[in-house]
C-alpha cells in the first residue's frame, strides 16, 4: 500500500431507468420501492463539480440497495 | 400445602396478646434490646440461606420470620414433620420456633403457641380462635392501614378471626374495600401460594476494627475488605454484580448500604472507588466493616487494569507486535480506518484506510 486511500468508494452498477426518473432495475432486479432519494451537490465552484441524486431502493429479491446517477448520467452504487 | 413458618425467637417477639408476627421498625427483640433493621435483616438472611442448604424454597419477606413448603422435605428427612423441622433446627443453628400449618397465618401463629403442627382439618378452628391483630402482617403494606382494619374491627366488636369470618364477603367490601376483602379470605384460610425466592450463595466478609478508626484508616480497612471478598474461594472467580457494604458502630446498631457495580466487575479498583466515598455516610464510628456480594455475574478471568505497568512497556509491546506482523505478512498486513470526515455527505470522504503508523 502506498499511501491512504478512501473506503466505501462508488462502485459502478447498470441500472435501467426512464430517462431522469427513478431506477426500474438494477442489475437486471426489478425495484420494488424506492424507499428515500435526496441529491448532494459539491464544488460547485470547481471546474469538476459533484452532483449526485441518490436512491434507496428496495429490489425484488429483498435486498436494500443505494445507487447515485452523477451529472453524467452513470450508476454507482454505494453505501449511503 | 403444609407450610413451616420459621420465627427467629431472638427477633420476632409477640408484643400484643396473641399475636406472633416478625420484626417491626421499633419492635423490641426478646433479649430486650433495641430492634436493629440492619442486624435482623443479616440474622434473617442467614435463618433463610440456613433452609435454602437443606433443600427448602423459602419465602421470607419479614425480618424474623421464613416459610417454606414441608411436602418435598418430608421425603428427604424421614417422611415426618418432626424430622423436617428437626433438620432445619439443626441447620439454622440459633433459636428459632416453628409452626406448619396450611397457611401462612396459622402456621405462624402454630410457631409462637408451642410449634404446634395444625392439619388440614383443624384448620378453620385454629384460625377462627386467633385474635384479628394475626392480620396485620398478612394483609399487605401499608401496615398502618392493616392496623387501622384491625382497630376499626374492634370497634365492632369483631376481635377474632372466626368474628370475621362469619360476616359476607359483600358486607366486608361494603364496609371495608379490598384489604377487608383480602382479612377475609385470610381468616377464611384462603392465601395465595408461597412465592419462594430464588436461593442465592451469599459471600460475605467483615473485618474488626481497631477503637477509633477513622478517615485513611478506615479507607485502607475498606480496601483490606474488598481484596478479601474477591480473594475468597466462594466467588469462584465470577464478576460481582453488587455489594453491601455494612458496619456494626460502636454505640451499638448498624448501618448499610447497598452499592451496584455498573456492570459486572471483579475488579478491586472499581469496588474500592464506589465503596470508598459511601464510607462518609457512616453514622458514627464503627467497630466492624462488612461486605457482602449481592449477585453474581458472569465468570471473567482477573481484571487487569489497562494502566498497569504504566504506558511505556505496553506501547514497546505493541511497537514489537506491529513490526512483527508486518514481516511476517508485509507492509499492507496491518491497516487502521481513520476518520477525516464522518459526516460528510458524500460517503467516500468520511473515512481513510491508512497505514497503521509506527510505535
Amino acid at each position: 500500500m502506498v499511501g491512504p486511500r478512501r473506503l466505501n468508494e462508488p462502485r459502478s452498477v447498470t441500472v435501467s431507468a426512464a430517462g431522469d426518473g427513478p431506477p426500474r432495475a438494477v442489475d437486471r432486479v426489478a425495484v420494488e420501492a424506492v424507499r428515500e432519494e435526496w441529491l448532494v451537490e459539491d464544488r460547485w465552484w470547481t471546474p469538476r463539480p459533484l452532483r449526485r441524486h441518490y436512491f434507496e431502493l428496495a429490489l425484488a429479491d429483498g435486498r436494500a440497495l443505494t445507487v447515485f446517477r452523477d451529472g453524467d448520467g452513470r450508476w454507482f452504487r454505494q453505501r449511503a | 400445602m403444609e407450610i413451616a413458618c420459621a420465627i427467629d425467637s431472638r427477633l420476632a417477639a409477640p408484643e400484643r396478646p396473641g399475636h406472633s408476627g416478625g420484626l417491626r421498625p421499633g419492635r423490641r427483640s426478646l433479649d430486650g434490646s433495641t430492634a436493629d433493621p440492619v442486624a435482623a435483616a443479616e440474622m434473617t438472611e442467614a435463618m433463610a440461606g440456613a433452609l435454602e442448604r437443606i433443600g427448602a424454597a423459602v419465602e421470607t419477606e419479614r425480618p424474623g420470620e421464613a416459610f417454606f413448603a414441608v411436602g418435598g422435605l418430608r421425603g428427604l428427612y424421614g417422611g415426618e414433620v418432626a424430622g423436617v423441622r428437626a433438620v432445619a433446627r439443626g441447620a439454622i443453628g440459633t433459636p428459632v420456633l416453628i409452626g406448619v400449618a396450611p397457611t401462612r397465618t396459622a402456621a405462624c401463629a402454630a410457631a409462637g403457641r408451642g410449634e404446634l403442627v395444625v392439619p388440614r382439618g383443624r384448620l378453620g378452628r385454629f384460625l377462627a380462635g386467633l385474635p384479628t391483630v394475626a392480620l396485620v402482617d398478612r394483609i399487605g403494606p401499608p401496615e398502618r392501614e392493616a392496623e387501622e382494619l384491625v382497630e376499626a374491627l374492634g370497634r365492632l366488636g369483631i376481635e377474632t378471626l372466626g368474628a370475621l369470618r362469619k360476616l359476607t364477603a359483600d358486607q366486608v367490601a361494603d364496609r371495608f374495600g379490598s384489604r377487608g376483602l383480602r382479612a377475609w379470605q385470610v381468616a377464611r384460610g384462603e392465601e395465595e401460594p408461597l412465592r419462594p425466592r430464588v436461593p442465592h450463595e451469599d459471600l460475605v466478609e467483615e473485618i474488626e476494627l481497631p477503637e477509633g478508626v477513622a478517615g485513611s484508616q478506615l479507607d485502607r480497612a475498606l480496601e483490606l475488605l474488598v481484596d478479601r471478598l474477591l480473594a475468597a474461594p466462594g466467588r469462584k472467580g465470577r464478576t460481582l454484580l453488587g455489594v453491601r457494604l455494612g458496619a456494626r458502630l460502636c454505640g451499638g446498631g448498624s448501618w448499610s448500604v447497598d452499592q451496584g457495580l455498573g456492570r459486572p466487575s471483579a475488579a478491586a479498583q472499581v469496588l474500592r472507588r464506589l465503596l470508598v466515598p459511601r464510607l462518609e455516610d457512616l453514622p458514627g464510628p464503627a467497630e466492624a466493616l462488612r461486605l457482602r456480594a449481592l449477585g453474581f455475574g458472569p465468570a471473567a478471568a482477573d481484571q487487569l487494569v489497562m494502566e498497569v505497568g504504566g504506558s511505556e512497556p505496553r506501547r514497546r509491546r505493541l511497537g514489537a507486535a506491529v513490526r512483527e506482523v508486518r514481516a511476517a505478512q508485509g507492509a499492507d498486513a496491518l491497516l487502521r480506518i481513520l476518520a477525516v470526515d464522518a459526516s460528510s455527505r458524500v460517503p467516500e470522504r468520511r473515512h481513510l484506510l491508512t497505514p497503521f503508523p509506527e510505535v
